[in-house]
């Protein structure tokens, strides 16, 4: 994903020079870089083009597969304006966003700064930071729901030696959301250390250690120091979290809650999923994707130009 | 003074920096511990950490739950998908990088903009393509809709090979030498290390790959890990007993972790883009 975000950013001005045709730049030559090229932009164009131009396509469709897809205009995009599900799902997706994405910014500089550190094994330790990324969502799921068992599991365990009785995580309506932004947390944060880790290391050190004989403090430090380190590097962290969390959005939510209880973890993309193969109306799930394609580059968008004008 | 209080301060961090990371790596390290517990320790409260006698036998009940050729479909799934994408993301971010050509820019922006689609937006329209083509339920329609995901490898490779320098392209070409040549014995040698950040990153994403599986791939012949994994996590009283679910988790889990030791290199760039200077 960052390397899209950089091409688009960078290459303006490409090192090392494209090849200008040479004089022997002839139709062969032409021939092989379309014979390298084609394999890969068959392939793209057939299943993901194509997928793409159909959606669009079907949104103006009522489908439900059997016999041909009938065209009903705008009909679609009228009854998701009318849809209450869809608000629901949009605010559904919003809330799991910002309070999956934030934390996620905020403890991977605070624990890449934590482990910007040299010692002996500092390689073994710092793996243990990033190997939960390796991790799938269907395995992930069932490590979470072990651990958040009502009455059962490590977390409820844990509350109650101070006294607290844990609610029924996945299965209650107020944090069932919570519970799942937090295992997405936990797979997102390697990929944020990594990413910040990579920023603090071009941070010199004698800047550092400058500041600390002046007797700046850690909070001075990190706001005139790292944070101008990090800055840009910021963004991009939240724009890979968010495509994160977009996919988790329907992962975790398809094995773990299904949209309950009562559509409290119904985010936009599982909406998609269970108007098309629930309710099997294709035309209208064709629609939502839409809607989601054009919120999700609305976000990005936004986010690509603040990194512009970061620079 | 200074340097003594300077080295507790140290130490206090260094071991603040373990108990951190084993609370992150905690869900894995118990995963281990709990495939190897009886049922009955597993399911114990308050929960045990340490396995009080080792059941390797969950193990063999696991590779039975999930048919062993769940197993097997998740190595072809991944070894093919990751071999063809690399072929076309190579040779398409050699062209893309190297040569001059009128749609050049055309072509990386529409490749580009894939990364920005959610991949449950086309789901059902890349369905209908793959069964126009008699795919559902083959090798074929598992594999190739993921292989043509080119664009994030495709732009991985034009964003490394564009920063190589162009004479030993020219000295190539003077040689006489093919672009087909060229892309073999100069570009691919050169670009090893963009190769093992793409690998590590597709064979991760290949072999945890949950949504395009569940609808093309429904019949047990094409069925892969993730799919039989994923119903034991919906239900508190599963098919099987739990420490068996545990170590069905660590059968799929634990490959990527012992690859991710061994190359954490490669793991690390792919995972950071390699766009990361």
């Amino acid at each position: 994903m960052a390397v899209a975000i950089r091409v688009k950013a960078k290459n303006k001005k490409p090192v090392g020079g494209v090849q200008d045709p040479p004089s022997s730049w002839d139709n062969r030559d032409r021939a092989a870089a379309y014979g390298l090229l084609a394999p890969n932009l068959i392939l793209y164009t057939v299943f993901i083009v194509v997928p793409v131009l159909l959606a669009l396509g079907l949104s103006f469709t009522s489908w439900n597969l059997v016999g041909a897809p009938q065209w009903v205009g705008l009909a679609n995009y009228k009854a998701m304006v009318n849809d209450p599900a869809v608000p629901q799902a949009i605010e559904t997706t919003m809330i799991f966003l910002v309070f999956g994405v934030v934390p996620t910014v905020v403890l991977g500089l605070l624990l890449a700064i934590l482990v910007n550190v040299q010692f002996r094994f500092v390689g073994v330790v710092r793996t243990l930071y990033f190997v939960p990324a390796v991790v799938s969502f269907a395995a992930s799921a069932i490590l979470w729901q072990w651990i958040y068992r009502p009455g059962q599991g490590f977390l409820d365990y844990a509350l109650k030696q101070v006294g607290i009785d844990g609610p029924a995580w996945l299965s209650n309506t107020h944090t069932a959301l919570f519970a799942l932004d937090i295992i997405a947390i936990w797979l997102s944060l390697p990929t944020a250390i990594l990413l910040y880790l990579a920023a603090l290391q071009r941070i010199p050190k004698h800047v550092i250690e400058a500041a600390m004989l002046d007797g700046a403090g850690a909070f001075t430090r990190l706001r005139k120091i790292i944070w101008p380190g990090v800055r840009n590097m910021t963004i991009l962290v939240v724009i890979v979290a968010i495509i994160a969390f977009t996919n988790s959005s329907f992962d975790l939510v398809n094995i773990l809650t299904q949209g309950g209880p009562i559509n409290a973890t119904s985010t936009l993309i599982y909406y998609i999923y269970y108007a098309a193969f629930n309710n099997v109306q294709l035309g209208y799930a064709a629609a939502l994707s839409v809607l989601q394609i054009a919120l999700f580059a609305a976000i990005l968008g936004l986010l690509a130009l603040a990194r512009r004008f970061a620079r | 003074m200074i340097t003594l209080s300077a080295r507790i301060r140290r130490g206090i961090r260094i071991a603040f920096i373990v108990i951190v990371g084993l609370i992150l790596a905690f869900p894995l390290i118990y995963l281990v511990f709990g495939s190897l517990m009886s049922d009955s320790q597993l399911t114990s409260f308050p929960p045990a950490f340490f396995p009080h006698s080792i059941h390797l036998g969950n193990y063999s009940a696991a590779w039975n739950y999930m048919k062993g050729r769940a197993v097997l479909n998740s190595v072809i799934f991944t070894v093919v998908t990751v071999a063809l994408q690399w072929a076309l993301c190579i040779s398409g971010g050699f062209v893309l990088a190297k040569l001059r050509f009128r749609s050049s820019n055309a072509i990386t922006v529409l490749l580009g903009i894939s990364l920005f689609i959610p991949a449950i937006t086309t789901l059902v329209p890349t369905f209908i393509v793959a069964e126009k083509l008699h795919m559902i339920n083959t090798y074929p329609g598992l594999i190739l809709p993921i292989v043509a995901q080119t664009g994030f490898g495709t732009l991985l490779f034009r964003q490394y090979l564009v920063a190589l320098p162009g004479e030993l392209i020219d000295a190539a070409r003077v040689d006489g030498s093919s672009w087909f040549t060229i892309l073999r014995r100069v570009i691919i040698p050169l670009a090893a290390p963009a190769t093992g950040a793409y690998v590590a990153i597709s064979v991760l994403t290949a072999w945890n790959m949950y949504l395009w599986p569940l609808v093309v791939a429904t019949s047990p012949n094409v069925q892969v890990m993730t799919e039989t994994l994923a119903p034991l996590a919906s239900s508190e009283y599963g098919q099987i007993p739990e420490n068996i679910a545990f170590a069905a988790t660590a059968l799929t889990t634990l490959p990527m972790v012992v690859a991710f030791l061994l190359a954490q290199r490669s793991f690390v760039r792919g995972l950071s883009g390699s766009g990361v200077e």
